[in-house]
């Protein structure tokens, strides 16, 4: 184990890299961990520019603080040097210098602690995500179609569109046509319209996102259809109301036929009933009863 | 023909409810569930919001101005023509959207032309209805009323899956194949004819008659300044909530819960209107009253609980309100006159609409917040409550049923030699 008294701000960085890179901007990210396994310890970074980044471990081990061994991993390459460690109270640090200034230095890095029961801290640097879109898109054979990517606070330097043919991906817009124009009103976002779409446009298209640090992509999902879809649909409902109007007019005039016949009868009645009722005003309840059942047809 | 007396009451008539049901669902509901296109409209026609929302609003008042135009046409031809047209109308322009490339177009599709449909099919439905039920119009009404609270609940979700399966031009065609069934509701409405029929005249004479009838035209105002404050807090709520701190997801709950308790004012006001005798008046009055001091104590309420009891009590008495409104014209003016003097009260209520929310944002934007949108809210319905107050009959005990009939049998002794035993009855 290697101890310092140095405190943890000086580092024994090679001089060249101090000199060199002591313009970029310093990104500090660190990681608690106990001894508890369970627990995964890891932090996604996001990188876009090249930048000074320092890495911080922070362990509390049960036992002895001396007995506890400190490595640093690129992957799975064993650094040698470019970190140190410190104690203070309890508490063991521990803490990794990097330069980022290309796609090399990018991936993850991992700090261990121990040797039998290893505790594990992870960074993984990366470059920031690219949002296409989750649902797919849907359009119809001679539309046309704008397909968007956004980045949410980065600007890439340069966007390319493909598309994806199984597993390869061909690019799009290479010879310049009508059909695909890539534009963008801000750096970070790109759009892709395509005119004339037809159904082998159909598939996922990737748009990528070129950083100083590497590239980053996002995939829209485009599906075409026909106007027959909806169509058949619409077609089928409108049969289902034409069936349904069809029904309810020729009930009525079934009912209508059935009561009809029994109708002119009932008309007659009342006509003589009438001059019975001036005459006998007994008998009212029989002949009203009657006489409203006509009226009210 | 035969004349009637009497709606039937019954019968029938609930098929017309069952056919008002479904109308109400398919054109409020469309209109009111309509905003989930809107986030489609504007991406793909790359316009903003405020010019996306014309379609609704243009559609709105094509239905509330064109009320008359169906009033006119019912009296004359009958509901049922009148309203199939209008359903078919209504599909062709949702139909003719699918197509639309510019936003002018959505203007003209939906706008103009499925607003007209609209217009011929909701008032000669409802006026269709209130001929059909004298003693239980008030919960016939509810009922039907119900469809536009439940539609809104079922038409958001199934657009939204429309728009997710077909975009907006297939999701457009097939909410005009949803619309073509108003066609078939409208196959519904047997014509019924009722022994005022012929005293009343024509469409031109109903409405002259009617423009010189006092209550009428109190009623109207009454119903032009309630509906002014009516629609405020549906379009206000969630903005008052959200600044007072609520997030989105509770806010849009709430709006929930108050459609419901809308749902069963409806219905308890309906069945109420025909259980308590006297005229229907009093009661809109209450629940109006009822409904404009809620608003009124809005601005008071800042506690989570104050508000959410707040906004089922809105909910309910906004609800409760809606169908007394409807029953209490066929009281004023007769079963005869329903058609053009609903058609009469749908466009001029609708200024009251039109103005009610612009000027609302407007107070809102002159004071901060949203207090005085709601005390004037609150206001215009008292105001519209006070003048139901001079209504004829309010004091009166008993129902005002012997009206219609008095007016049959005024005119009967001078025009057409029926037989008097038939229609003495009550």
């Amino acid at each position: 184990m290697r101890t310092k008294a140095a405190p943890i701000t000086s580092l024994p960085v090679r001089e060249e890299m101090t000199t060199k890179y002591s313009n970029l901007t310093l990104e500090s990210h660190s990681i608690s961990m106990t001894e508890r396994p369970n627990m995964p310890a890891e932090k996604n970074i996001t990188l876009e520019r090249p930048s000074n980044v320092e890495l911080t471990c922070q362990f509390t081990p049960s036992g002895n603080l001396n007995s506890v061994n400190v490595t640093w991993k690129k992957g799975d390459k064993l650094l040698e040097d470019n970190y140190l460690v410190n104690a203070t109270g309890s508490i063991l640090y521990t803490q990794y210098r990097v330069a980022v200034i290309n796609s090399k230095q990018m991936g993850s890095y991992s700090c261990f602690f121990g040797e039998k029961k290893q505790q594990r801290g992870t960074f993984n640097l990366k470059v920031p995500e690219i949002n296409g879109k989750n649902k797919p898109l849907i359009t119809y054979v001679g539309d046309s179609v704008v397909l968007i990517c956004k980045c949410q606070d980065c600007l890439p330097l340069n966007w390319t569109w493909y598309t994806g043919n199984g597993s390869v991906q061909v690019p799009i817009g290479v010879p310049v046509n009508d059909k695909y124009v890539i534009s963008g009103k801000h750096a970070n976002e790109t759009k892709l319209k395509i005119t004339q779409l037809s159904e082998d446009d159909q598939g996922t298209y990737w748009c990528h996102a070129i950083f100083e640090l590497g590239e980053s992509e996002g995939h829209v999902e485009l599906v075409v259809l026909s106007y027959l879809v909806p169509l058949k649909a619409f077609c089928a409902i409108a049969a289902e109301v034409v069936l349904l109007v069809a029904i309810i007019l020729l009930f009525e005039k079934y009912t209508q036929k059935k009561k009809k016949p029994s109708d002119d009868g009932k008309e007659i009645e009342q006509g003589e009933q009438l001059k019975l009722d001036d005459s006998n005003g007994i008998e009212n309840s029989g002949p009203r009863h009657r006489k409203n059942e006509s009226v009210g047809q | 023909m035969a004349y009637r007396a009497e709606p039937p009451d019954g019968g029938w008539g609930w098929m017309v409810v069952l056919s008002a049901f479904f109308q109400s669902a398919l054109v409020f509901g469309v209109l009111r569930s309509f905003g989930v296109f809107f986030v489609e409209f504007v991406a793909a026609f790359e316009e903003p919001a405020a010019r996306v929302s014309w379609i609704a609003s243009i559609g709105i008042a094509v239905q509330q101005f064109g009320s008359p135009v169906g009033s006119v046409l019912s009296t004359k031809f009958g509901p049922r023509p009148v309203v199939m047209t209008g359903g078919i109308l209504a599909a062709l322009g949702m139909l003719l959207a699918s197509f639309a490339t510019s936003l002018t177009h959505l203007y003209l599709s939906i706008g103009l032309l499925s607003g007209s449909g609209w217009a011929l099919t909701f008032t000669p439905t409802l006026a269709c209805l209130s001929r059909y039920f004298s003693r239980r119009r008030s919960l016939a009404t509810g009922l039907a009323l119900t469809g536009v609270g439940l539609s809104s609940f079922a038409f958001a979700p199934l657009f939204q899956w429309l728009l997710n399966h077909y975009a907006w031009r297939g999701a457009l065609l097939l909410v005009s194949a949803l619309s073509l069934h108003l066609v078939a509701c409208g196959a519904l409405l047997r014509p019924l004819s009722l022994a005022e029929d012929p005293v009343v005249g024509g469409p031109g004479a109903q409405i002259t008659s009617l423009l010189c009838h006092g209550p009428f035209l109190r009623y109207t105002i009454a119903i032009t300044l309630i509906n002014t404050g009516y629609f405020i807090p549906y379009v206000h709520l969630v903005a008052h909530l959200r600044d007072l701190g609520w997030d989105p997801l509770p806010a849009a709950f709430l709006l929930s819960v108050a459609a419901i308790s809308d749902l069963v004012g409806r219905v308890a006001s309906g069945w109420l209107g025909d259980a308590v005798p006297g005229p229907v008046a009093r009661l809109l009055m209450l629940w109006t009253t009822l409904t404009g001091v809620i608003l009124a104590l809005y601005p008071v309420a800042e506690v989570p609980t104050g508000l959410v009891a707040l906004t089922v009590a809105y909910g309910f008495t906004s609800g409760a309100l809606t169908p007394v409104a409807f029953s209490v014209l066929p009281e004023l003016v007769g079963t005869g006159k329903i058609y053009c003097g609903l058609g009469l009260v749908q466009m001029v209520e609708s200024i009251g609409g039109l103005l009610g929310a612009p000027l609302s944002g407007y107070l809102r934007d002159v004071t901060g917040n949203y207090t005085a949108s709601f005390v004037v809210a609150g206001a215009f319905l008292l105001a519209g409550s006070g003048v139901l107050i001079t209504l004829p009959h309010f004091f009166c005990v008993s129902a005002p049923t012997s009206k219609p009939q008095d007016l049959v049998t005024e005119a009967l002794d001078t025009k057409v030699p029926l037989p008097e035993e038939g229609l003495g009855e009550d």
